[in-house]
């Protein structure tokens, strides 16, 4: 028993680090009176630690730790790196932001509570017991709630707050009770227990339908899927810039990394396929792939339709977020090693595009105060940096080549081709048809508009255009020379638990 | 029906409608107070369940602390007794179309499933020591990562709370 834990805190070190950020930064923001940018250098300091000790578990093979409550294997470290980057390059983006910075407000719990977020998100991961998840989104919900807040003096953002709060508490008491509902089938709360109970058969196979139901609840939530999408635009809308950003992709990352789990280790039958060979087979009766099918469905066309109104960028984005999500599910849906692939291949180019998007949203908006489409006339012409940047971000998420974005979702649909799902790919094209139409939107006011006389070219400094150059060479190098990644992609399928 | 079952049933009651006046009530006052019984009767469904140190737990800290502390806020804050509360209800038809859909598909899985059910229940001991104990071995990480969750938790509360003056000077966005 000692042993285990022993060895189990040495696999615990990222997290550990985390932590020990969080209450470094809080004390220190009960130290330091005067107001400084300290918060935010030690918060990176300690990301990168934590990055160090990551990568040294990339090395540590497939483990699981705290008696089946945590696992640390390939799949757990690729969705850290990617939680981690985007941690990472979110705080460097606050301390650029003029909303955040603006007045004597003081930001060392901002920070803290990023590094706390990341913390949360790190065990979303790799939970592979069902109190752990449930845990984990907590911790990841009451931190992100806090932020969405932070700019407690503008009202939206308050307003923001409150309904992720309350959306929250539905989900997760929904979630909560599928949980209770499978511990009550299957005996078990970790999902190997799950999955043992479900091999020996002999459950009732409509309730187990109905806890997938209400644990989709919770990781739909969390990945802003639809019928659970509805506090994604208002939050976003509300929420500091930073944050939405922060939320469209750590926050969905981890969500399907957790997702991904649960479905695949603990409801595929071990006993029919061969996993090594990425054929997979569900229970007999119970298609769950059918139900994230039909959500994928609504998900982007929902995301997109509804984003073709939208005149506020940060809104349009969130709608925009909620399509990729449900681009996102079918790569879940295919049931195969190539489909998991595809998801976690997308994820690296949609932290970058969306990132990107949002960073040159936050630029036009600290100088402009505006994030309205109205805002981006002519910035083609009063910016070309920007307007460039901002065209091959919008491009990339469309899916056009050469850019990153295509790459994305040309192995999320040549999974699916060979998967078999036609009909699922052809509204997935359709979709991205659509989509489409409201990123050339914001292309024409950007290009084809005249800027208004009193519009004045928007002034960046080196840093500005160091982070963009950052987000703007993977966007396109992606998608020109993306071998790296799909091989890393590939040897990160494996979890623990399944051979 | 045997004894046990009338009493699980008592609590249940209790619980269930004390909740339901916090939700409907229109006073806070009486919503305060009807939490006391959602407590209590949460509080003698662990007691029938054999989780002796969680009844006593939530007794002590939920009706002992949390809600006389939230009876006081209620009362020291002005004028909120008289407050009239907005508990309006929008789209009542499809909203109890889908209820009665949703509690009909759950009653219906409860009825026909044959749930798990553990038969030999052990003679009733004290469980602090075991859940001591459990705390420091097997469940060692999820304990800490809900003290994590709790300073955040905290730490947000201060933040919505406090007065920030240097906020205050600021000019709301619009």
């Amino acid at each position: 028993m000692l042993e285990q834990i022993v060895h189990s805190v040495k696999l615990l070190q990222p997290e550990t680090a985390l932590a020990v950020t969080f209450c470094v930064l809080l004390v220190l923001d009960l130290v330091v009176r005067r107001k400084s940018n300290l918060a935010a250098w030690l918060a990176l300091l300690g990301l990168v630690v934590t990055a160090f000790f990551v990568l040294q578990q990339a090395s540590s093979g497939q483990n699981s730790i705290f008696f089946n409550m945590l696992a640390v294997d390939s799949f757990s470290v690729f969705f850290k790196f990617v939680i981690l980057a985007s941690s990472f390059l979110i705080i460097l983006f606050s301390l650029q932001s003029d909303e955040l910075n603006s007045g004597t407000r003081r930001l060392g719990e901002y920070y803290s509570l990023i590094i706390a977020l990341t913390l949360g998100m790190f065990l979303m991961t790799g939970a592979s017991n069902l109190l752990m998840m449930y845990l984990s989104i907590e911790l990841t919900s009451i931190s992100s709630y806090i932020l969405a807040g932070y700019t407690k003096e503008a009202e939206d953002s308050s307003e923001a707050s409150l309904k992720y709060v309350i959306y929250g508490a539905v989900s997760s008491g929904m979630m909560l009770y599928g949980i209770s509902m499978l511990y009550g089938l299957t005996g078990a709360v970790d999902i190997y227990g799950i999955n043992r109970a479900l091999t020996e058969g002999d459950i009732n196979l409509m309730a187990l339908m109905i806890a997938s139901i209400l644990m989709v609840a919770g990781f739909g939530y969390k990945i802003s899927a639809v019928p659970f999408h509805f506090w994604t635009p208002d939050v976003y809308e509300g929420a500091p810039i930073t944050i939405t950003a922060f939320l469209s992709v750590a926050s969905k990352a981890a969500g399907f990394a957790m997702m991904m789990r649960f479905f695949k280790v603990s409801f595929l039958d071990p006993t029919v396929g061969n996993l090594a060979m990425g054929a997979w087979a569900s229970f007999q009766g119970f298609e769950w792939n059918q139900l994230l099918a039909a959500i994928s469905v609504l998900t982007m066309t929902l995301g997109n339709l509804v984003a073709i109104w939208q005149n506020n960028l940060k809104r349009l984005l969130a709608y925009s977020s909620i399509a990729h999500a449900g681009y996102m599910l079918m790569g879940v849906v295919v049931l195969s090693n190539e489909g998991l692939a595809a998801v976690l291949i997308y994820f690296v180019v949609y932290l970058f595009m969306n990132l990107g998007a949002f960073y040159t949203v936050m630029i036009v908006a600290n100088k402009t105060g505006s994030e309205d489409i109205e805002a981006y006339k002519g910035l083609g012409y009063r910016t070309p940096l920007i307007g460039v940047a901002m065209t091959i971000f919008l491009l990339s998420l469309t899916g056009i080549p050469p850019t990153a974005g295509f790459v994305g979702k040309l192995y999320l649909f040549a999974a699916l081709i060979n998967g078999k799902w036609f009909w699922l790919v052809v509204i997935g094209a359709l979709n991205s048809v659509v989509s489409l139409y409201y990123y050339v939107r914001i292309l024409r006011n950007m290009f084809l508009k005249t800027p208004e006389r009193s519009a004045e070219p928007i002034q960046f400094s080196f840093a500005h255009v160091t982070i963009l150059l950052v987000l703007l060479i993977p966007t396109i190098l992606l998608g020109v020379y993306f071998g790296p990644l799909v091989e890393y992609a590939q040897a990160s399928l494996v979890m623990f638990g399944i051979q | 029906m045997n004894f046990y079952d009338t009493i699980f049933y008592f609590f249940a009651f209790v619980t269930l409608v004390s909740a339901a006046i916090v939700v409907f009530s229109k006073n806070i006052i009486y919503s305060a107070f009807s939490l006391l019984f959602t407590f209590f009767g949460v509080a003698g469904i662990y007691v029938l369940l054999n989780a002796d140190f969680i009844a006593v737990a939530q007794l002590l800290i939920y009706v002992g602390g949390i809600l006389v502390l939230l009876l006081f806020g209620v009362m020291l804050t002005n004028k909120v007794v008289s407050v009239e509360m907005k508990t309006g209800t929008l789209q009542t038809i499809p909203a109890s179309i889908i209820v009665a859909m949703t509690a009909g598909a759950l009653c219906g899985v409860f009825y026909m499933t044959d749930w798990k059910i553990v038969r030999s229940v052990p003679q009733m001991t004290t469980t602090a020591n075991s859940l001591g104990e459990m705390f420091m071995t097997t469940y060692l990480l999820p304990f800490e990562v809900a003290s994590v969750v709790l300073l955040v938790a905290l730490v947000g509360a201060a933040m919505i709370a406090r007065r920030d003056r240097a906020i205050q000077n600021l000019k709301p966005k619009i």
